[in-house]
């Protein structure tokens, strides 16, 4: 992406300005994000970041980008720790995209779970988390009225299918979660990829939550338990919530802000479902790249790594 | 038959080079870590090419296990065969995971 087209959007949504050369960052599997530095005619310097759809998506029920920046929209209104909105920037060279402020702090996951600079981080994080993934679940639904529910088994055996080829580890998973379906609770606002690598950290802990593409209506357990997914733990295996602290001071936080009580032993249908969807995720990711949609070594091994989730799946069915 | 090197050696001396003469040279994270992840992708092809290991399940095996389970029709013994199958895939893709169980 070049600067041209990119300033002649910047300028018609914040008026004359400068536009500095925009960089590719590192990170984001999915979507583009571009550093691009903007000086406004009262000679102020705004550092933004532009995210830009990428070739093909994950998940059938991603949402568009104008969607996206409706729902950042929202969650800043109602207090969310997420970057300014800027604006929609309609298409760039060919691909939607939004700005919004570009901010500081850490978002790899496996430098979150150990840099020792982050302990004081990791020890606040769980509360933290708890208490951010209330206020989104606090949004009303009415305010993002295209955020729908689906079913999540239907959805997830249609894009292993479209997979085209047998894996009966996660299919064994999809059964078992069909014969052990939980009463639904009421459905919320949910992020749709609550974890670390979505989010912002400080030497003070949790400072922005990112990536909305995957917002949407449903159970508010399945944004609790994500976190909790083994691969979201960075390699830190011990500690469940994230590799950074236990599930019980997170469980306990979120029920006294929301009312919303869910016993530790009630995460694990939603952490076999956390395993098959980042399963068949890892192997949608993989066929972007095999498909020709976006061209990227990074997308393409994800088809091999799948495996690990699948035998993660394995043995929480057969811890039960 | 081709001469030597074998293509498993060939895509290993490429993971040396990425490794050894361009990594130490990248300064650009985004670079570096596609890097780091193009050795990753190496080393699969590497082990896939120099492994002597026999399937669990033969991929017509599979496809018909997959059709059972989706089906409702699950064997009794199916979680010790699917952990099998899907250790052997691991130990091509990513052994060093199994050390965490």
């Amino acid at each position: 992406m070049a600067a041209g087209e990119l300033h002649d959007r910047l300028a018609e949504l914040l008026g004359p300005v400068e536009v500095g050369e925009p960089r590719l960052l590192p990170g984001g599997a999915s979507k583009e994000a571009w550093a691009v530095d903007v000086r406004t005619e009262a000679g102020q310097t705004l550092p933004l970041l532009v995210r830009r759809a990428g070739g093909g998506v994950i998940h059938e029920d991603t949402i568009s980008l104008e969607h996206e920046l409706r729902v950042l929209e929202v969650a800043h209104e109602a207090g969310v720790a997420v970057p300014r909105p800027y604006g929609y920037l309609g298409e760039v060279e060919g691909r939607e995209a939004f700005a919004v402020e570009r901010v500081e702090g850490e978002t790899i996951g496996r430098r979150i779970v150990r840099r020792p600079e982050l302990a004081q981080a990791r020890e606040a994080l769980p509360v933290q988390l708890a208490g951010e993934l209330a206020k989104v679940h606090a949004i009303p639904r009415g305010a993002l009225p295209f955020l729908r529910e689906r079913d999540v088994l239907e959805q997830f055996e249609r894009e292993l299918d479209s997979v085209g080829e047998p894996h009966p580890a996660i299919e064994l998973g999809l059964r078992w979660l069909r014969d052990h379906r939980p009463e639904p609770l009421e459905p919320v606002v949910c992020h749709g990829d609550f974890r670390l690598g979505n989010i912002v950290v400080s030497e003070h802990g949790l400072e922005y939550l990112l990536d909305w593409e995957f917002a949407h209506a449903g159970d508010p357990r399945e944004d609790v338990a994500w976190p909790i997914v083994r691969a979201w733990r960075f390699g830190v295996d011990e500690l469940r919530l994230g590799g950074v602290g236990d599930v019980e001071p997170y469980l306990e936080r979120y029920a006294e802000l929301t009312g919303c009580e869910i016993p530790v032993a009630d995460l694990h249908w939603w952490e076999v479902l956390g395993n098959a969807k980042w399963a068949t995720g890892a192997l949608t990711q993989s066929r972007r790249h095999l498909n020709g949609q976006e061209r990227s070594v990074e997308l393409a091994v994800l088809g091999r790594l799948a495996a690990e989730m699948e035998y993660e799946l394995l043995d929480l069915l057969e811890r039960g | 038959m081709s001469d030597r090197p074998t293509a498993a050696e060939l895509v290993e001396a490429t993971r040396e080079f990425l490794e050894r003469e361009v990594l130490p040279t990248l300064d650009d994270g985004r670079l570096r870590f596609r890097t780091l992840v193009a050795i990753n992708a190496l080393g699969i092809a590497q082990r896939e090419l120099e492994s002597t290991e026999e399937d669990v399940l033969s991929d017509e095996q599979a496809a018909e296990l997959a059709r059972r389970i989706r089906a409702g029709d699950v064997p009794d013994d199916v979680l010790a065969l699917l952990e099998r199958h899907v250790a052997a895939k691991l130990r091509v893709a990513s052994p060093r995971y199994l050390d965490r169980y």
